[in-house]
């Protein structure tokens, strides 16, 4: 059975007294779309250059399809392509000219789907890289990972500069890259983007993680927002198990329940509702819940 | 309510941190250029302590046209201040206007290259302002090193055997200036002429060599002498500080600073942010050169500095080569002498030759710092990442540098033997040309060494590299004139990587130094790849 594409046990990285990743346990399965989702300095970059071997674990370990991410680099950037969030090129290079060379150094590119990226991200190639704008230089590193067929893309923040429809476009990459059964690590701040094309997410906070799992199971644990209008006077919700946030306004109320809602509905019932309305929350409601006031980073991360 | 800085608020915070940023090594060089002039003229005292010994020294040196060229001016050796002046003009004019090229381009397109000037553009000021603000800055970091020498020498001067009046250490001090001063004019000029800093520097470093070579020419004959009076290292030369104290070249260098800088500021004014006057081509069909492996596209992205640094050991050598002929054709017996004291025998051509290539090595030992900067800005910017990130090796990777600025070495020290005879033989003077051969490339492993030495401080405090390879080149070339000035300092040169560089063609090097030089050069790249290797990778 082929290994994890990524794998870590007790994964920390501090610099002097700031820990900038805490005991990461995570494993991510072939074929996969991760999220990988926190806020500024939640220590999300930190990881990235953890699982490419570019800064040295202070304890615990990464494997990257069973090898040692820091030890065996070289070996495993075979089968990795990485978009770092700063798309800082060789400014003297052209378009075309950096994406020979990232496809030369890698050692894999598919050279016709190249071409199609080409298109289908509108790049002129044959512009200067100094020339691009932000987002076109990140369309040019996005073209050379995708084009790489690379078994596992590391892409950190990579569409901070696209416009909604080259957005679009990078979703749809992504999703091709799944069916053809390679493992995507997306570590966004946007999380339509992840809400889109992740199947399993994590959220970091303060160098640990805090929150794992599949999207649908992630919401099924989180607060249900109920409306319902009812045909007379609110009863009294408030001692109900698992309801909170009640907001009354004449014979409509809104809540969130968390865990069963029978209480709930027997209650609403009896009370002559007329119209009921469910919402399960978004991913940037269980964002916010997770970082909201009080919740924020600590800011130690890298 | 938030604060209103006012009109010219954001201009003066422009000017601060631009003096913060190059404050402190201006302070330092105050201290160098201070102690340097100070030394020179207590070690004359000490050296020659007789009316009959400093007479002699100055018949030595009277019609030694070809060591003026070398050395700067020689005039009045026969006293205190006259023999300060000659001793510290070409390290200290060379230093302060490279440091002024740097220090100017680096506040003007560095911060542009970054983006850091854009952002300040956005704020309450514009081009013009922003320019005249970042080199009203520069202009106190030089103020700051006028006065550091000024009142280390006039501090000094009161020693009664020196005998400097305070006045006579502020024209001095002024005179010091002038070449930072010109040049920090000339690197705001070069920044809105090149789009990238390293153009900009590059062009400045030309103005540099060609207003060098000038000077060199003007001092190797009486005929030449107008040529003083059309570069900057022409106008210090001829205040003639402590002997002439002639205060009218300061008026060419105040008149031709203002002037580059009202030009820097218009330029500025007119081009748009983050392009530079100089057309450069925005498109283009793709050029394969290069594109192999990270080591050719370092040699793709690195030809142009190596060229020019190649280029510049050559051109020196080749002026090196022409003044020889007025040497060797008006050389007293007596000279050899002074050349002497730094251990060099034979023919006084071989001797003469055996002291310029000093500066050659100099020169040659000086472009690592150039590749070495070069792998710094790579991480820093976040594109050594891009490489990590695939399949290559770090020690293959900072190997590819080294060898590449290694070839470098080897090619400048290859040429700058050929070109010093191409020179010297233009003149008619007759040289080896294998012997000449020899002497160019007995520069090679001493550049090595430092190669090697800022590979290591690449490998563990990037940050330092560039100033590691500065230091000790620069240091070592202090040190070694110290020692070969002082016979109670010889001890010092022992610490000089210059001690250990043998003066061909005046010296033949022994093969087991050159050996173990090269093999100390070795050494200490292999381990700057070991090291490398075990390092965590800066990056954005």
């Amino acid at each position: 059975m082929e290994d994890s594409p990524i794998l870590t046990e007790q994964l920390t990285k501090r610099y002097g007294s700031t820990t900038a990743l805490d005991s990461l346990d995570l494993e991510i399965e072939q074929g996969e779309v991760f999220g990988y989702l926190g806020p500024n300095g939640a220590g999300k970059s930190t990881t990235l250059a953890l699982l490419l071997g570019l800064i040295r674990p202070t304890s615990g370990q990464a494997r990257i399809f069973g090898l040692d991410a820091w030890r065996d680099a070289p070996a495993i950037h075979r089968r990795v392509a990485y978009v770092p969030s700063e798309a800082n090129l060789w400014p003297s290079l052209t378009g075309a000219e950096a994406l020979r060379f990232l496809g030369t150094v890698h050692g894999s590119v598919d050279g016709a789907y190249r071409d199609e990226l080409l298109g289908r991200f509108e790049l002129t190639p044959d512009k200067k890289i100094r020339a691009y704008s932000h987002g076109n230089r990140q369309k040019v590193l996005l073209i050379a990972a995708f084009a790489s067929r690379a078994d596992l893309l590391l892409l950190d923040e990579p569409t901070s500069g696209l416009d909604p429809l080259m957005e679009r476009v990078f979703q749809a990459c992504v999703r091709e890259a799944r069916d053809r059964g390679q493992t995507v690590l997306l570590s966004s701040h946007i999380l339509s983007e992840v809400d889109a094309v992740c199947d399993r997410v994590a959220m970091l906070r303060g160098g640990r993680i805090i929150e794992t799992g599949r999207l649908d199971v992630l919401r099924g644990l989180a607060a249900l927002h109920v409306h319902a209008q009812l045909g007379g006077p609110v009863p009294d919700l408030a001692g109900l198990p698992g309801v909170t946030n009640v907001v009354v306004d004449g014979e409509a109320v809104e809540c969130d329940v968390v865990g069963s809602i029978q209480p709930l509905l027997r209650v609403l019932t009896g009370a002559g509702v007329e119209h009921l309305t469910t919402r399960e929350p978004s991913l940037e409601e269980l964002f916010l819940s997770h970082y909201g006031a009080g919740h924020g980073a600590t800011g130690s991360g890298r | 309510m938030a604060d209103d800085a006012g009109g010219g608020g954001a201009d003066v915070a422009v000017g601060r941190r631009a003096f913060r940023q190059v404050g402190r090594g201006a302070a330092a060089w105050a201290v160098v250029f201070g102690g340097t002039a100070a030394a020179s003229a207590l070690t004359y005292v000490t050296s020659f302590p007789t009316l009959a010994s400093r007479q002699e020294l100055a018949v030595t040196t009277s019609s030694a046209s070809g060591l003026g060229a070398l050395l700067g001016p020689i005039a009045a050796v026969d006293t205190v201040g006259g023999y300060t002046v000659y001793k510290s003009f070409v390290f200290l004019t060379t230093i302060g206007a490279i440091w002024a090229v740097l220090a100017s381009t680096r506040l003007l397109r560095g911060e542009e290259d970054t983006g850091r000037w854009q952002l300040v553009l956005a704020g309450d000021t514009r081009p013009a302002r922003a320019t005249a603000a970042t080199l009203a800055g520069l202009g106190a970091a030089i103020g700051l090193i006028f006065c550091g020498t000024t009142a280390i020498l006039a501090l000094v001067g009161r020693n009664p055997d020196l005998g400097f009046g305070v006045g006579e250490s502020v024209l001095y001090g002024l005179s010091i200036a002038i070449a930072p001063l010109v040049f920090a004019g000339v690197g705001a000029v070069t920044s809105q002429l090149g789009r990238t800093r390293r153009l900009a520097t590059g062009l400045g470093i030309g103005v540099f060599g060609v207003m060098f070579a000038l000077r060199m020419i003007a001092d190797s004959s009486a005929h030449t002498q107008w040529l003083r009076w059309l570069t900057p290292f022409g106008w210090t030369e001829l205040v003639r500080p402590f002997t002439a104290n002639d205060p009218w070249p300061l008026l060419p260098a105040g008149v031709v600073t203002i002037a580059l800088c009202v030009t820097a500021g218009i330029l500025a004014s007119r081009r748009d942010a983050g392009d530079g006057v100089l057309a450069s081509r925005d498109v283009s069909d793709l050029r394969p050169f290069g594109l192999g492996s990270p080591s050719g596209l370092a040699a793709r992205l690195e030809l142009p500095l190596l060229g020019a640094w190649c280029g510049g050991a050559a051109v020196a050598a080749f002026a090196l080569g022409i003044v020889a002929k007025l040497t060797t054709a008006k050389v007293p017996g007596s000279l050899g002498d002074t050349l002497e004291n730094f251990g060099v025998k034979g023919s006084f051509a071989d001797q003469f030759f055996g002291v310029a290539f000093l500066l050659v090595a100099t020169l040659v030992a000086l472009l690592p710092a150039g590749q070495i900067g070069a792998a710094f800005e790579e991480e820093t910017s976040g594109r050594l990442v891009h490489l990590l990130a695939r399949p290559t090796h770090r020690a293959r990777l900072l190997g590819g540098r080294l060898a590449l600025a290694a070839a470098g070495i080897l090619a400048a020290g290859l040429l700058a033997g050929p070109a010093a005879w191409l020179g010297a033989r233009t003149q008619g003077v007759e040289l080896d040309l294998g012997r000449m051969l020899q002497a160019g490339l007995n520069v090679v492993p001493t550049a090595l060494i430092a190669l090697g030495i800022g590979a290591v401080t690449l490998s563990v405090a990037p940050r330092a590299a560039v100033k590691a390879v500065y230091g000790v080149v620069i240091g070592s070339l202090l040190v070694d004139l110290l020692a070969s000035m002082v016979s109670g300092l010889t001890w010092m040169g022992h610490v000089s990587l210059f001690h250990y560089l043998a003066l061909a063609p005046a010296q033949d090097p022994e093969a087991r130094t050159v050996a173990v030089t090269i093999a100390v050069a070795l050494a200490l790249c292999v381990l700057a790849t070991i090291l490398f290797g075990r390092r965590d990778v800066r990056s954005k």
